[in-house]
């Protein structure tokens, strides 16, 4: 396929998503089932950026998130601002947590993924000890009632995950991001190729913590109540994981279609009890590990048909 | 107080050895991380009580039945899962994914046929009373979940130094490659190696109400956390550093635990972090993987 | 007094914990000149290419490039002042196409822009599988896609290490055609080999290493009647 027939047909994906989602709020009546639905778009595209086209998987992705919420939980609660004044704040969060994490780049494979989790744990730590409950209200949570405005913050959500998928499509089609995925392929082939491994690495693992910073932002926006433990769940690392895996990574619709199944699934099935959900996901990891460990798409790739 | 918070400190290292031994049996012989390591723990823990409860059965009889169950049921979880993983690419990566799914479906089954609640065992099973060690009253549990610990580790220890079975164990933790071209039935000594990983969550499992205090579906992950923290301190791959990791985590443990109780959660996450920034190759190991 | 040349290797030293891997080995290459590295297992051939290309820092002695020292610069930043290297065993990039391998190196490596990627897949025969997935080749053509990711970043400097291992007699002619097209166009070459054939048709000198330094400078021909040197490769065990 010809390059630019590419773009057009990523770009267009891209849009029809959202367009898809902007509608269905007019359509649908439950606003926060949609506005979830955002959000994994949102989240496993995220984390597309950074386990796609680096090889990088943090299973402490929440960590970013958490750190929005807060951020923008915080300077909300502490220094009455307008919310789009608390959505820097939570990209700034995310931000600082990702330049204090970007020694763990260091470490591979595993090691990364236990000790981004462990990283995680250790804000949520934080946040939730009741030592610091003048700040962060400790365990008890936060109640943002003043700048409660589900519409407008359902359509910054929108715009988020717009940004999101316009930047992905870019990492598919530029050579920043054909370089990234020559560092993933092998790091000393890529710098005997010219590229600066560390600085594409950390350019990646940034971007990937400000979108999360941005959802955990919109998310203490809309929902307005909730608790550390909600902010800093790790079901909200392993689903966005799951949705990534089970698409497949590095793709613009893997992730897509991952969030649009399951996610569809756990809505009909899973609400109700979920541990039978936790328990499909569970043996759909372990089946896509051992039979299919590339995805979906893979199921096309694998024939040498480009996905896009 | 500083006596006290360090000899309680080498008691529940005894103990988080065993947690951590485990999984170091299987990173040091198939590379691979066990992330429903914590899991087997808790079913472990589940099958003390439930034998309690349902039969009166004292957790040092249980155990016993622990062990051979559980040893008998990683053998073929072994022979379904991991020789495919092994011929993957990225089987390091991968096998934490697919173990993370293993996990997942422990965790949900536990919670479907059990309840989501917190479950304990009497103490008193273990003995009643405190005992003094160094001037310091340790609850009779704690010892005794030491004192098994201790066994379990040094039956392990007899295991590799002192068997044939052993012997090929450490060969093949040395070179897989070089180990199956001698001839040597990796899957088979890897296999046994992973039923007596099991095995051994299963023991730390068993008392862990004791040290831990209850027993509940969701309580893998953070033990996961933990018994890395525990082998990465100790060196990843070697099974006798274990032993001392545990005890720097136990000590570590008591001593926030004593002057800095409510931010003691924090300390697995930091010394993991802390460890694999600043020595990745453990404190008892040379450099050999490129960080 | 002649030029500089190209390369200046002066006493380098590299250890590794307590081990010496380079115990000031010196030598120098100039443009258009194919130099031999050569010298049993373990001698430090390859620890010498990793320091020249920025993938280890010396610790020790000098590593001048153009009349620069280099000793420490970080490899992307190497490549692109015109010194690259191949891999005894090359790493291509497995999810990227044939094309998009060379292209990752012409775009970030090569700070001439325009550089005619499809010519260069041509002139080294993999045009025909240049949009197949790098994984789908065998390893004489990664040997040659690993040369293609070096060449199209046109270096000044190319450091080869074990090209011949592994490749059939015809290959190995083949590779052996084009490292000497390469120098008599001026690049300079740095070939550490075990194959005594292959070194034989490709360098107009040899260096031999034993032990982390060089004790013998001059021709092949030379160097294998050179007492010191047979005593050297039949000692150290070498089989090549």
């Amino acid at each position: 396929m010809h390059k630019r027939n590419r773009i057009i047909l990523d770009a267009g994906i891209a849009t029809a998503v959202v367009a898809l989602m902007g509608i269905m709020r007019g359509v649908y009546s439950n606003e926060l089932m949609l506005f979830n639905f955002i959000m994994f778009l949102t989240l496993s595209q995220g984390l597309n950026i950074i386990y796609g086209f680096t090889g990088y998987l943090p299973f402490g992705y929440v960590g970013f998130y958490g750190a929005g919420a807060y951020g923008f939980s915080l300077v909300v609660m502490h220094l009455h601002v307008p919310a789009m004044v608390g959505m820097v704040a939570a990209g700034a969060a995310a931000l600082v947590l990702g330049v204090i994490l970007l020694p763990l780049l260091r470490l591979s494979g595993a090691y990364f993924a236990i000790a981004s989790m462990a990283a995680a744990q250790a804000v949520y730590e934080i946040v939730a000890n009741p030592d610091l409950e003048s700040i962060t209200k400790g365990p008890y949570g936060v109640s943002l009632s003043d700048v409660f405005a589900p519409a407008t913050s359902y359509y910054v959500a929108l715009a988020i995950l717009a940004g999101t998928l316009l930047l992905v499509v870019w990492l598919r089609n530029s050579r920043f991001g054909m370089s990234l995925q020559a560092i993933r392929d092998d790091s000393v082939s890529a710098a005997m190729a010219g590229v600066s491994v560390v600085r594409g690495r950390t350019i990646a693992w940034l971007l990937s913590a400000l979108i999360a910073g941005l959802v955990g932002g919109v998310f203490a926006w809309h929902i307005s109540v909730f608790y550390p433990d909600t902010a800093f769940d790790l079901s909200v690392s392993i689903f966005s994981t799951v949705f990534l895996l089970f698409g497949g990574a590095t793709t613009l619709s893997g992730p897509l279609l991952g969030v649009f199944i399951l996610y569809g699934i756990y809505n009909i099935i899973g609400i109700a009890v979920p541990q039978y959900f936790q328990f499909t996901y569970g043996a759909l990891i372990v089946l896509l590990v051992l039979f299919l460990p590339n995805g979906l798409v893979s199921l096309l790739t694998n024939r040498g048909i480009r996905v896009p | 107080m500083l006596t006290g918070a360090i000899v309680a400190g080498v008691v529940f290292g005894l103990y988080y050895t065993l947690v951590g031994l485990g999984l170091n049996l299987v990173f040091g012989v198939m590379r691979i991380v066990n992330l429903a390591h914590g899991d087997f723990l808790m079913l472990g823990g589940i099958s003390a009580w439930f034998l309690f409860t349902s039969f009166g059965l004292n957790p040092f009889v249980s155990v016993g039945l622990v062990v051979v169950v559980f040893l008998l049921v990683g053998l073929p979880i072994y022979y379904l899962v991991v020789p495919r993983l092994l011929r993957s690419r990225d089987s390091e990566m991968l096998s934490l994914i697919l173990f993370f799914g293993i996990s997942q479906m422990i965790e949900a089954v536990t919670t479907i046929g059990l309840g989501a609640t917190e479950r304990s065992l009497p103490p008193r099973l273990l003995g009643v009373g405190p005992m003094v060690i160094l001037g310091t009253r340790l609850p009779k549990a704690w010892i005794f979940s030491a004192a098994a610990s201790a066994i379990a580790v040094l039956l392990v220890y007899l295991y590799l130094y002192r068997t044939r079975l052993g012997t090929l164990t450490r060969a093949v933790m040395v070179s897989r490659d070089e180990a199956l071209a001698t001839g040597i039935d990796v899957n088979f000594v890897s296999a046994v190696a992973f039923g007596i990983s099991l095995a051994l969550a299963g023991v730390a499992g068993v008392f862990a109400p004791f040290i831990l205090g209850s027993i509940t579906p969701n309580m893998g992950v953070a033990i996961n956390i933990t018994a890395f923290a525990v082998i990465v301190v100790g060196t990843l791959g070697n099974p006798l550093g274990t032993l001392l990791g545990g005890i720097i985590y136990g000590v570590s443990l008591m001593l926030m635990q004593t002057y800095l109780s409510s931010w003691a959660n924090l300390l697995p996450n930091l010394l993991l972090i802390a460890v694999l920034l600043i020595r990745p190759e453990g404190i008892l190991g040379r450099k050999t993987r490129r960080a | 007094m002649s030029p500089e040349p190209l390369l200046q290797v002066e006493g380098l030293v590299k250890r590794f914990g307590g081990f010496r891997a380079l115990d000031g080995v010196s030598f120098h290459l100039n443009p258009g000149e194919v130099l031999g590295l050569v010298g049993p297992n373990g001698s430090g051939k390859t620890t010498c290419i990793n320091v020249i290309c920025g993938l280890y820092a010396p610790d020790g002695g000098s590593v001048r490039y153009a009349g620069r020292s280099i000793g420490g610069q970080k490899s992307h930043h190497l490549v692109k002042t015109g010194i690259n290297r191949t891999f005894q065993s090359p790493k291509p990039f497995l999810s990227l196409t044939v094309r998009e391998n060379v292209e990752v190196a012409a775009h970030n490596g090569n700070p001439r822009p325009g550089f005619d990627v499809d010519a260069l897949l041509a002139l080294l025969e993999l045009d025909r599988y240049s949009g197949r997935p790098a994984a789908e080749l065998n390893s004489a053509q990664q040997k040659t896609l690993d040369l293609a990711r070096a060449m199209a970043t046109e270096p000044r400097l190319l450091l080869v290490d074990e090209l011949a291992a592994g490749l059939n007699p015809a290959e190995l002619s083949r590779m052996a055609d084009r490292l000497r097209a390469l120098a008599d166009g001026g690049m300079a070459l740095l070939i550490v080999e075990h194959l005594m054939g292959f070194i034989d048709k490709v360098t107009d000198r040899v260096v031999v290493m034993a032990a982390g330094k060089e004790f013998f400078g001059g021709t092949l021909a030379d160097a294998t009647r050179d007492p010191e040197v047979i005593r050297v490769f039949l000692g150290g065990g070498h089989h090549g």
